[in-house]
């Protein structure tokens, strides 16, 4: 069960987690049970002063401290849980007058409750009073891999202009095609006596001259995908020949993943293959070997978001028949022919892509940073400093723009090297630096060369490179600034214009920060960076290769699982890339994009292939929430689990927070009657009081659900009894929300504060990887509202995140005028001036 | 490929020891602890035949009288087994220069296919494993036998394009082995990053210490990683000292002499660094199979070093009355024969580490070619001299044999290897009769 956390908790001690913890969301009447027993026993008398003394910490005191601790800091054996939590004022103060003092409840109501819940509160419970209390630190981090892959791409690529340019609008692939011009063969004789070998090689040297002579068939054009079966015939039968031909395809491919591509190509003829490195062929499988199609896989590793070149070549030389096609299996897809949208006929510059094998970054809070460093990850930077310093080493001439020999070969190497230290370092080098970095090492290797290699080799194992925040003494200056702007956006390095306007004293105000910041959102690099995010947010890792009981969804296979995340990816894209970019519409959308074989399996009908958007009946289908992938990977094999959705409802999407099991509880189906529907399961389950205090909200909203099988689809019955969806749920506020289902959900978590916290939370500490707080206490509920301000445009919260993070150290106002910033209308600073904590039930 | 780059790299080849440590983890890298008993082979292949009245002793037996072609061999007489008689009978699809080559070391016939030669049907790869590859795997198989790579490919001007004139190693059907006549890209490969990592620890200093500049304008907090890091990078520096100390290879690395373009005219220099990483890479227990491939079937090595700018090929086309062609040829051949005793002097110099006689003593050269003679492309009488020593072979004489297949002289190779289950290799029936007696 563990796996269903983000975030890892500290144990509950026995006593701790057998009471009823106010920090959790434990509700419910099983409490009042247990309160009006412990109010049959002898009542309690505590010193209470009177009059102005009777103060909220008097009370405490008197009444909370001796279980709680005299700061909430918890009591061994008592209640050992310190005492802060998402509760608002008025809920606490419910809780307290409720449930309060654990052996007596009923002694502390009414003003007591109160003044004892506001003192809590301010003291120490809320979440300001723990940021005030503890104010969180930033963690000087090294790059997490995924930067460190970007980073290096992007460091060399600046020595290859154009090599990030996205491809133009054209899909498919260049073809070179060419052959000999048909001849009329003479109708060959069924009758002919076999020809002699000596015959045959005479008449060989006959056709090789005539060969010559035969005038060429040349033609071009773009082809969209790479299958053709010519069989015996040529690819243009009226006028080329078939026995003798070549073509040479050319552009580039789309990768939208980062991972493994594999790349299958099947012919029974002369094929060649290069991707990306033009220089090494992937595939070299030029000499035919017999009639049998071969088929030759290899693998490479590509960023996502990026394009890579292509060049494929084929020929035929006398083979019976010919046909090539060219296929792909994308990380987390199937194998297919490379569909035209991710062919492109522009050609682009190589991108250079660690090979180097990294330790996996830290997750224990929940999202990978880079706050420790071992001897596995020294090892890897080293190995792919060494890669890296091989790479320049094969490609110096061109990456230098000079030739070994010529006179100014020198000069151009340590041009070179100064615009490599640069960039890696994110800043101009100081002349001290420079003698350190670049002339040091001219001086004591023994070529130019090797001293190139030299400077690689120490720049990336440099601090300043590895860590790229690290404080360069004093206050952020624009260099500081861009490299934050860059790495919150890009996982990257500053561009050219980045640090042009770093250079220009142009990252200073707020405006030339944020203007910056928009123009970043439209590169390919910030897309590639959300998709990274919403991988994290909805944890797709979940969905990638799950496979369901084949008896029961025979149609879920390895291909419509693959169609299920382009579907989702798509749907995302396209809300967060619109003009409104509206976080609300991800979650009540009342569409899915499908194509004809996903439309079949969710009950629709469409015309034409590709992906469309097909609308669904309201109630059901609800944005992310309900789109099977989802719903497929919150599941088991053969029944929903309305645990797995609901703790990711209650964690992620309603932003509430859950402490872990007081004790592990596995599900097995067969322990239960088999007339049960899952939720009557689940309800049997966790019935127990210690369960409910988390169950109460985790059940309620999972249920909402329960109209989805395990794939997803949508039903009314479940083992043969009709769904039940319906709950009432408890919010942190205290209030109830009536629930009817999917819809109802995400109407109110779209609307609810604590959600849109949780998004903005999640968002900042995958982009920033740093939690929010530690950029101050206020600043998620400043992002809050200029996020409800803005409409809740994601694209927008994107860049404030960036530019909180870009502003940190900077003087305050500066800061605080960056950080909130924002164009809002009218109405919706009305709408905001209501408070937005207390969302009506429903 | 930037030439200078390499060779600016390869001047610093004399590889500091501290880099060693970084090889611990490779087997057979500094040799076995006590050496056992090792046997090694070695296939040389020089391509477009040879000249048969100026290669072939015109006696067989005991009294070994070397002809012009075979004269640099002369040191090694009491070491050299002449064979006469050894037949490649491969047909089928192919020509001549094709299955020359890649039936060679198979002995078997090539898979139909869409390369077109001179004449005969087009044709692909070898339809079979080569013999190297064979008695790789046999001593793979066994622990006692087992080494680093099992089998090595050198090359020598091969050119960059993989078909079946260029291509006589194969791990099975329709899977060529390309030799490396990189010799910089060989040193790569067998003494892995080394270079590398030896330019590495020569920035380790100035990394620590600008690990410690930076930490400096650091809060204690931010400190503590980079303190952490720090500890990392001496750590790796201490270690790297106390490896210095009691690791030793059992040969050190070669010096390549680091300034060789790779390019035609520099092939003589290309050959001795090739055959010295070979000789390395034996005596380090690398491998106990290699092959040493010059040019190519067809090649058109333009031999200026020896005053001739013809191509190989093309001369070796020319009737045998030609006498300049002729006499370029017999320069040719002689050069191969010189390259060849380079190697079994390298062999003969160096000590056995089990401390039985030289290297040479326990090692098969075996020195051969994809045709009889050049002009008329016929595949009988192909060139065959072995050098070295081995159980159950004796030297220092000249056989001639009836147009034996060549199968029967690779399954007589494996025996002398251990591989003595081997009972056919390539085509079954020109098997007949069993592995040729070289005793």
């Amino acid at each position: 069960m563990s796996s269903i956390y983000r975030t890892p908790f500290q144990r509950l001690t026995r006593r701790a987690s057998a009471t009823l913890a106010l920090g959790g969301l434990i509700i419910g009447g099983a409490l009042t049970g247990s309160a009006a027993e412990s109010s049959d026993k002898k009542p309690k008398t505590y010193d209470l002063p009177t009059g102005s003394d009777r103060t909220g910490m008097a009370i405490y005191q008197k009444m909370c401290a001796s279980c709680h601790g005299d700061k909430g800091q918890g009591v061994p054996d008592e209640y050992d849980e310190p005492l802060h939590g998402n509760r608002s004022l008025v809920s606490l103060t419910k809780r307290i007058s409720k449930t309060m003092p654990d052996d007596n409840v009923g002694a502390c109501v009414g003003d007591d409750a109160t003044k004892v819940a506001a003192y809590i509160y301010e003291t120490f419970y809320s979440p300001q009073a723990q940021a005030r209390l503890h104010p969180p630190e930033f963690d000087l981090s090294r790059m997490t891999i995924a930067q460190y892959r970007t980073t290096v791409a992007d460091l060399l690529g600046r020595f290859r202009p154009g090599f990030d340019r996205p491809p133009g609008t054209a899909r498919g692939l260049k073809a070179h095609y060419s052959g000999l011009q048909l001849e009329k063969p003479p109708e060959p004789d069924p009758n002919q006596p076999e020809v002699k070998p000596e015959e045959k090689a005479a008449a060989k040297k006959d056709d090789d001259k005539k060969k010559k002579d035969r005038p060429k068939v040349q033609f071009d054009r773009v082809d969209p995908q790479v299958t053709f079966h010519f069989d015996t015939h040529s690819p243009d039968p009226e006028k080329m020949a078939p026995d003798e031909f070549s073509v040479r395809w050319d552009g580039s491919i789309i990768a939208e993943e980062t991972g493994t591509y594999e790349f299958i190509l099947k012919s029974e003829n002369g094929v060649r293959l290069a991707v990306n490195d033009m220089k090494n062929l992937l595939v070299d499988a030029w000499v035919s070997s017999g009639p049998d199609v071969r088929e030759e896989k290899r693998s490479v590793f590509l960023l996502g978001g990026r394009s890579y070149s292509i060049s494929l070549e084929f020929f035929k030389f006398k083979d019976k028949t010919a046909s090539i096609e060219l296929q792909w299996k994308t990380p987390h897809g199937v194998v297919e022919t490379i569909p035209q949208q991710c062919l492109s006929p522009d050609r682009l510059r190589e991108t250079v892509v660690v090979k180097t094998n990294f330790p996996a970054d830290d997750r224990s809070v929940g999202y990978e940073r880079g706050t420790g460093v071992s001897k596995e990850w020294d090892g890897a930077t080293t190995d792919a400093a060494i890669e890296v310093a091989e790479h320049v080493d094969a490609h110096l001439d061109e990456l230098s723009g000079s030739k070994s020999g010529t006179p100014d070969r020198v000069d151009k190497l340590k041009q070179f090297s100064r615009k490599f230290a640069e960039g890696a370092f994110r800043r101009p080098i100081s002349d001290e630096d420079y003698k350190h970095f670049i002339e040091h090492q001219f001086e004591v290797a023994k070529t130019p060369e090797i001293a190139v290699k030299r400077v690689v080799l120490y720049t990336l194992k440099s601090p300043r490179f590895l860590y790229p925040e690290i404080p360069n003494g004093g206050q952020p200056d624009g260099y500081d600034i861009a490299a934050r702007l860059a790495l919150s956006l890009w996982d990257s390095l500053p561009d050219v214009t980045l640090l042009r306007a770093a250079a220009e004293n142009k990252l200073q105000t707020h405006d030339q920060i944020a203007a910056q910041a928009y123009r970043m959102l439209g590169d390919p690099r910030t897309k590639a960076k959300v998709h990274g995010f919403f991988h994290y947010w909805l944890e797709l890792e979940r969905a990638e290769g799950i496979q369901k009981d084949p008896k029961s969804f025979p149609e879920f296979d390895a291909q419509v699982l693959a169609d299920l995340r382009t579907s989702l990816f798509e749907f995302l894209d396209q809300v967060v890339w619109s003009d409104k970019s509206d976080y609300r519409e991800l979650l009540q959308a009342n569409y899915l994009l499908l194509n004809p074989r996903l439309a079949k399996l969710y009950g629709k009908s469409i015309e034409g292939d590709g992906f469309q958007r097909v609308d669904f009946d309201a109630k059901q289908r609800a944005g992310v929430v309900t789109h099977p992938y989802l719903l497929a990977a919150f599941a088991s094999s053969k029944q929903t689990s309305p645990i797995h959705r609901g703790v990711f409802l209650t964690r992620t999407i309603v932003g509430m927070t859950l402490k872990p099991p007081p004790m592990a509880v596995a599900f097995e189906d067969a322990k239960f009657d088999a007339h049960l529907t899952m939720r009557e399961k689940i309800t049997e389950l966790t019935k127990n009081t210690n369960c409910m205090g988390c169950h109460g909200t985790i059940n309620p909203l999972g249920f909402s659900l329960e109209n989805y099988d395990a794939i997803g689809r949508w039903r009314t019955q479940d083992n043969n009894k009709p769904v039940n969806a319906v709950s009432d749920f408890a919010t942190d506020e205290g209030d109830t929300v009536h629930l009817t289902g999917a819809r109802d959900l995400v109407k109110f978590a779209a609307e609810n504060a604590s959600g849109h916290r949780a998004f903005i939370h999640l968002l900042f500490q995958y982009s920033v990887k740093q939690a929010v707080n530690v950029y101050g206490p206020d600043e998620l509920e400043d992002l809050r509202q200029s996020f409800t301000k803005s409409g809740f445009n994601i694209r927008k919260l994107v860049s404030e995140i960036a530019i909180v993070a870009a502003t940190r150290g900077l003087p305050e106002p500066e800061a605080k005028a960056a950080a909130q910033k924002t164009e809002p209308s009218t109405t919706q600073v009305a709408q905001e001036a209501k408070p937005a904590t207390a969302p009506k039930p429903l | 490929m930037s030439i200078l780059n390499r060779r600016q790299f390869l001047r610093r080849l004399g590889v500091s020891s501290a880099a060693l440590p970084f090889l611990a983890g490779l087997p057979s890298l500094r040799g076995a602890a006590t050496p056992q008993k090792r046997q090694r082979m070695i296939i040389m292949f020089s391509p477009n035949g040879t000249l048969p009245a100026d290669f072939w002793p015109d006696q067989v037996g005991d009294q070994l009288v070397l002809k012009p072609i075979m004269e640099p061999l002369e040191p090694f007489k009491d070491r050299m087994l002449v064979v006469n008689g050894v037949y490649n009978k491969i047909r089928g699809d192919g020509d001549s220069h094709m299955r020359g080559m890649s039936c060679l070391l198979t002995a078997n016939e090539l898979l139909p296919g869409n390369i077109r030669g001179g004449g005969g049907s087009p044709a692909g790869w070898a339809g079979s494993i080569s013999i190297d590859q064979e008695i790789k795997n046999f001593l793979q198989a066994n622990e006692a036998t087992r080494t680093r790579f099992g089998s090595l490919e050198f090359g020598v001007a091969v050119p960059d394009r993989a078909d079946p004139w260029t291509r006589m190693s194969y791990a099975g059907a329709n899977q060529p082995v390309a030799p490396i006549d990189n010799p910089y890209q060989m040193f790569g490969k067998l003494y892995g990053r080394m270079k590398d990592r030896d330019n590495l620890v020569s920035v380790l200093d100035d990394v620590k210490e600008d690990l410690t500049r930076v930490s400096a304008k650091l809060s204690a907090r931010d400190k503590a990683l980079l303190d952490q890091h720090v500890t990392i990078v001496r750590n790796l520096e201490q270690e790297l000292k106390h490896n210095d100390a009691d690791t030793k290879m059992a040969h050190p690395m070669p010096e390549l002499d680091p300034s060789v373009e790779l390019v035609n005219d520099n092939t003589p220099q290309i050959s001795r660094m090739q055959i010295d990483l070979l000789v390395n890479s034996l005596s380090n227990d690398m491998t106990r199979v290699a092959t040493l491939q010059y040019m190519r079937s067809v090649g058109q090595a333009q031999m200026r070093w020896l005053g001739i700018q013809e191509g190989h090929h093309s001369l070796s086309h020319e009737p045998d009355n030609n006498q300049d062609a002729y006499g370029k040829l017999k320069k040719i051949n002689t050069w191969f024969a010189g390259e060849l005793a380079y190697l079994a002097k390298r062999l003969s110099e160096t000590p056995e580490p089990s401390g039985e006689g030289s290297m040479l003593d326990h090692t098969l050269i075996v020195w051969t070619n994809e045709l009889g003679k050049g002009n008329s492309h016929t595949l009988d009488n192909i060139p065959c001299v072995i050098i070295g020593g081995a159980p159950g072979v004796k030297t220092g004489r000249s056989l001639k044999l009836e147009k034996v297949p060549h199968n029967r002289l690779w399954m007589a190779l494996a025996h002398t290897m251990g591989h003595d289950q081997l009972q056919t290799f390539g085509k079954a029936e020109l098997c007949e009769g069993g592995a040729l007696s070289l005793a």
